[in-house]
């Protein structure tokens, strides 16, 4: 099956009779955005375009096809296999993972749990679901066999920290030394990886199985809070490397201590620009000053999602790149090219 | 030769008799076998928490039979993502076994379970299936109830008809 036909088998009748009358093969396409009463827009590369009726790219706003609020509750029943109850703790946290590792990103009103006497607890669901944001994963393999030496000393993988805003690949670079650390290679051995995919990103499991490839000697906890997940690993799985995507909270900072107090190397990706940005932030300050990560790898998308701009050392200094280097370009708002 | 026809007309009838009589009771089991199902299915989703396709395959592995092949088959086209909607999927594969002697509110019921299945949260789940059980608990107990009675009317029916036949065609 290629991509074009795996993504299509995400969307049902209408919506996958548009998409499928796109020209390409979709291996470059981002994200599908879905609004109610809002123009359907693909984002590819770093750009966006509508789409017409007939599939075709289009600029003029008016030759658009719109997106209707059942085309919308429709689409999140088919995504949800018609089984949303299933997904309701993944539908409360805004998202659902679909197979391929797709990720598809929900909004609408959120349904709050009220305590009595406390005014409102914390969200119980979503209801009246009118955005969609499909991000369609992208596994490519050997994107982080170039890096992999930079992040390596005497052969073993050292604690990295991806730092990158989103959409420059944090997550398939982070995805690919897993794999590559796990299966080890000619000059370096394999090392057990636990990974904490909370929001199945990584491993994109399709009931506890993997979808993507993260190596022969990688254990995966998937659909769990990364604190708690880091935990269970350490203490039921004896990783070597523990990976995680995204961090940012206290929690995850408590975690990754546990997990370095146990002699664990860790892999983990953070949002921000550059080290500086860290440093604003107070959690993340503490991780860069009580040096828990050996190398940052700061990453840009221009040209591509996954260029490597910088790799720091523990004591950041420079091992790679022009510290003056920022290649993050904004999509331009309005602008409509193909 | 008039003898042999005589034989035949109530053999005949009392084999229609018969016949009707054996539907009934094959109605019954069906029944049933389906409300097996159902709760096996009732079980995946509310204890398991599986997804409609999973909840179906396991039920219909499980449970075997006619409505168990519509479960795997439902199931199948679920997994298989082909635009589909589940209510669409449902009734296609429910008319499949529709050679199946079940009277017309059953399939009716049955059609409806399909439309309602996978709308809303876990607790809306478990009251669709509650409320399925419930009207095919209902049934259920009329056909056993009347079981009885019933098979032997259809019974009498086809043996005296027969005669009836008989007598009037002599």
């Amino acid at each position: 099956m290629d991509k074009k036909e795996e993504i299509l088998r995400l969307f049902p009748g209408k919506l996958r009779e548009i998409l499928g009358q796109v020209p390409g093969n979709f291996e470059d396409i981002q994200e599908i955005r879905l609004r109610a009463g809002r123009p359907l827009l693909l984002v590819k590369g770093n750009e966006e375009f509508f789409l017409s009726l007939s599939g075709k790219p289009v600029t003029a706003i008016d030759r658009a096809v719109s997106i209707t609020a059942s085309q919308i509750r429709e689409t999140v029943e088919y995504m949800g296999s018609y089984s949303l109850y299933a997904f309701e703790e993944e539908v409360r946290r805004g998202f659902l993972t679909l197979q391929g590792g797709h990720r598809v990103g929900l909004a609408g009103q959120a349904v709050l749990e009220s305590r009595p006497g406390a005014g409102y607890g914390q969200i119980k669901t979503l209801k009246y679901i009118s955005f969609l944001n499909v991000r369609i994963a992208h596994e490519k393999k050997g994107c982080a066999s170039k890096l992999l030496p930079l992040l390596q000393d005497s052969g073993k993988i050292q604690s990295t920290l991806f730092i990158s805003p989103p959409r420059c690949g944090k997550t398939t670079i982070l995805r690919d030394l897993i794999r590559l650390v796990s299966d080890g290679g000619p000059s370096f051995s394999g090392m057990t990886v636990g990974v904490v995919d909370e929001r199945s990103e990584l491993g994109a499991c399709c009931q506890g199985i993997p979808q993507n490839d993260l190596g022969m000697r990688t254990d995966v906890l998937d659909c769990c809070p990364k604190a708690d997940g880091m935990m269970m690993l350490i203490k039921t799985m004896a990783p070597q490397v523990v990976a995680v995507d995204e961090i940012g909270s206290e929690e995850d900072f408590r975690a990754i201590e546990y997990a370095r107090s146990c002699g664990c190397r860790l892999l983990a990706t953070v949002h921000g620009d550059s080290i500086e940005d860290l440093k604003e932030k107070p959690i993340l300050k503490r991780l860069v000053e009580e040096k828990t990560f050996s190398r940052y790898v700061v990453l840009g998308n221009l040209p591509l999602p996954g260029t490597v701009l910088q790799v720091y050392g523990r004591d950041q200094s420079l091992l790679y790149g022009n510290p003056a280097e920022k290649r993050t370009e904004k999509r331009p708002a309005g602008r409509i090219s193909l | 030769m008039k003898a042999v026809g005589a034989i035949c007309l109530i053999l005949g009838a009392s084999g229609f008799g018969w016949h009707l009589a054996s539907l009934w009771k094959q109605r019954l089991a069906l029944l049933g076998s389906l409300r097996q199902l159902v709760y096996f299915l009732k079980g995946e989703i509310l204890y398991s928490h599986a997804t409609l396709a999973e909840g179906l395959s396991q039920a219909g592995r499980k449970g075997g039979g006619p409505f168990g092949e519509l479960f795997l088959e439902a199931a199948r086209r679920l997994e298989q993502r082909d635009g589909t909607p589940f209510s669409q999927i449902w009734q296609e594969e429910a008319g499949k076994v529709k050679n199946l002697p079940l009277a017309k509110e059953d399939w009716e019921k049955l059609e409806a379970l399909g439309s309602s299945l996978g709308y809303l949260d876990i607790s809306m789940q478990e009251r669709t299936i509650l409320l399925y059980l419930e009207q095919l608990d209902e049934t259920i107990r009329f056909l056993k109830e009347h079981s009885r009675e019933r098979c032997r009317l259809y019974m009498s029916l086809g043996v005296m008809g027969g005669l009836f036949l008989t007598i009037a065609l002599l």
